[in-house]
């Protein structure tokens, strides 16, 4: 087992590494690289946990049991969706090579529990995600790459700071170290992880990035590359029970936000943006339970992000006058319902197991959220739509992958069946209703347009300041207590 | 004191990348902030000693911590990437906004 995973988490690099040599091999190359990650994650959900200490006690630790299991399957399955979606779309092989290497950083950064080869694993992924995100060689797209990758080196540099006091008190880089480090390094390390994440108010340079890149590269992002920032969030939640209400305050605070935000949002891959931001609340808010969430919101917003691709427009008020074809529809109501948490979609089974977790504080804020997530997708249940004869001119991978992230869905059900009682039921439908109720009667016709002064480039590193100030303050109190 | 300083490049880079309105000066402040948090590592290793960890003659004398100097090696290299990338990327900006004004260029390019 040893063996295999270290090579699992060389082999992308080496693909990707290929694929660029060899451009006639590079989907299947790809398309290969995401089977074996898959394999690899499924094999974890019967091995006991493994933990590796290569080199010595400052070298790379590595622990991998379900909870990475759960962020593993998740990457291979939107990789491979993703190089599906691509598959005859004409992207040359350097496109290709960066898709797996983002994909083997993720990886890696979902394995190790030192400071330094998650920092490694993060800045790696945020190069290929820049590389990714400007392929279009557009201004556009290279400026918010540049400031994509921008925030998140300040924020890493941040992190990095924070990571030399953790081994000035320890002489170790474990997460375990966090215990007994000074204030300050649980700060500033909190402050890169919540940046890279993209949770709570800096986490406002995501919807902009997500939302401008190409349909591919924003199912990638919104999938999976926030994740590697939140995983670490929730794996050191569960280390140390000390940090545990800080991660579960920041998931709280950030569904809130990210859902308030969604709701009176008008364009469509905005809107998911925003909702991304609000879902990995969910993740951190029960951190015991955050994989099973992770997996479940990874599929269906890459499905999300593919669907909303191939609609005729983007802002919500022209879609309401142009009817789309049945059959994208179904698709999309398919993954809204999941995301609102309907029965018989694995939505359901991660609210559920997400809401029985959480701490009595929790549940209102909780809820609350959960009404908003319904009020956003309403905006894409009722669309329009009719019967279109003849194709509906999507590009030809588009439903392959869509039936993979779908049949994943419903696929992945049967890991929380034991939800399925009368009473766990009547709750997400009352919710769902709810929320419906209140997206006819109000906010359908809402007019308010929430001011962007916060995604300006200088306020979202100006806002880190900030951030760092009240996470001192946080830790600083805890510890004191 | 010597800690006190780097911490204040830190700052200095913080603060540069914050208020320079030029893309290229913002990048420039971003490597500052970079070489400090890479001199606060070097600062730390040399916490115990200053000399070099290799085997020679001399016994018993204060040596300086490999580990961290080590692992910044990892962030200089991947710093430095990211910059050149950067650059890059800037480079074929500024065909396009002759100023490279980041608050123009912001303004051009958001929806």
């Amino acid at each position: 087992m040893n063996t295999i995973s270290i090579a699992w988490i060389a082999l992308p690099f080496f693909v990707g590494f290929v694929a660029s040599l060899i451009p006639k091999l590079d989907r299947y190359l790809a398309l290969g690289m995401a089977c074996a990650s898959a394999g690899y994650a499924l094999l974890l959900f019967i091995e006991p946990p493994l933990t590796l200490n290569l080199l010595d006690n400052f070298g790379v630790t590595l622990a991998i049991d379900q909870l990475s299991g759960y962020f593993i399957l998740t990457n291979a399955l939107v990789t491979a969706a993703v190089i599906l979606y691509c598959w005859r779309s004409g992207k040359t092989a350097f496109f290709y090579a960066q898709t797996i290497i983002l994909h083997g950083s993720v990886n890696a950064a979902f394995v190790c529990v030192d400071f330094i080869s998650l920092y490694v694993a993060l800045e790696v992924s945020g190069i290929a995600a820049f590389l990714l995100i400007a392929y279009p060689r557009s201004d556009r797209s290279i400026w918010v790459g540049l400031r994509y990758l921008f925030v998140s080196n300040v924020a890493m540099l941040f992190y990095l700071v924070g990571a030399v006091l953790v081994y000035k008190a320890h002489h170790s880089f474990a997460f375990a170290g966090l215990r007994g480090a000074p204030p300050e390094a649980l700060a500033l390390i909190f402050l890169g992880l919540l940046v890279k994440g993209g949770v709570f108010v800096s986490g406002l340079w995501l919807p902009l990035t997500h939302s401008e890149s190409e349909t591919p590269v924003s199912a990638m992002l919104s999938g999976i590359v926030v994740k590697a920032g939140v995983y670490p969030l929730v794996r050191c939640a569960l280390t140390l029970e000390e940090v545990d209400p800080i991660v579960r305050f920041f998931g709280v605070g950030t569904a809130l936000l990210g859902v308030f935000y969604a709701v009176f949002e008008k364009d469509t891959k905005r809107m998911l943006a925003f909702h991304t931001v609000s879902q990995l609340g969910f993740i951190l808010a029960a951190p015991g339970v955050g994989g099973f969430y992770a997996l479940t919101h990874g599929l269906v917003k890459s499905a999300l992000f593919l669907i909303a691709g191939v609609l005729p427009s983007r802002n919500f008020k022209e879609l309401q006058h142009q009817p789309i074809a049945t059959s994208i529809w179904i698709a999309l109501v398919m993954a809204s319902f999941s995301i609102s948490g309907f029965p018989m979609l694995s939505g359901f089974g991660a609210k559920v197991l997400t809401t029985k977790n959480l701490l009595p504080w929790q549940t209102i804020a909780m809820n609350v959220a959960a009404v908003g997530t319904a009020i956003s997708f309403a905006k894409f249940i009722f669309l329009p739509h009719q019967k279109r004869e003849g194709g509906e001119n999507v590009s030809p991978g588009f439903w392959s992958a869509v039936i993979l992230l779908i049949g994943g869905l419903i696929v992945a059900n049967v890991a929380y069946y034991e939800a399925y009682t009368l009473e766990n039921i009547a709750k997400p439908l009352a919710i769902v209703g709810i929320g419906w109720l209140a997206y006819f009667l109000v906010f359908r016709r809402s007019v308010l347009k929430l001011p962007r002064m916060l995604e300006q480039f200088e306020h979202l590193i100006g806002v880190m300041s900030l951030m760092l100030i009240l996470l001192f303050w946080m830790v600083w109190t805890r510890s004191v207590i | 004191m010597l800690e006190a300083c780097v911490l204040a490049t830190i700052l200095c880079g913080f603060f540069g990348i914050i208020f320079k309105k030029n893309l290229v000066m913002k990048i420039v402040s971003m490597d500052v902030m970079s070489t400090g948090v890479i001199s606060y590592y070097v600062v730390i290793a040399s916490r115990d000693g200053v000399f070099v960890p290799i085997i020679s003659d001399t016994k018993n004398i204060a040596y300086s911590d490999p580990v961290p100097q080590a692992v910044i090696l990892t962030a200089i290299v991947i710093g430095f990437s990211i910059q050149a990338v950067m650059l890059v990327g800037v480079m074929k900006l500024s065909r396009d906004n002759p100023t490279l004004e980041s608050s123009e260029i912001e303004k051009s390019n958001t929806p």
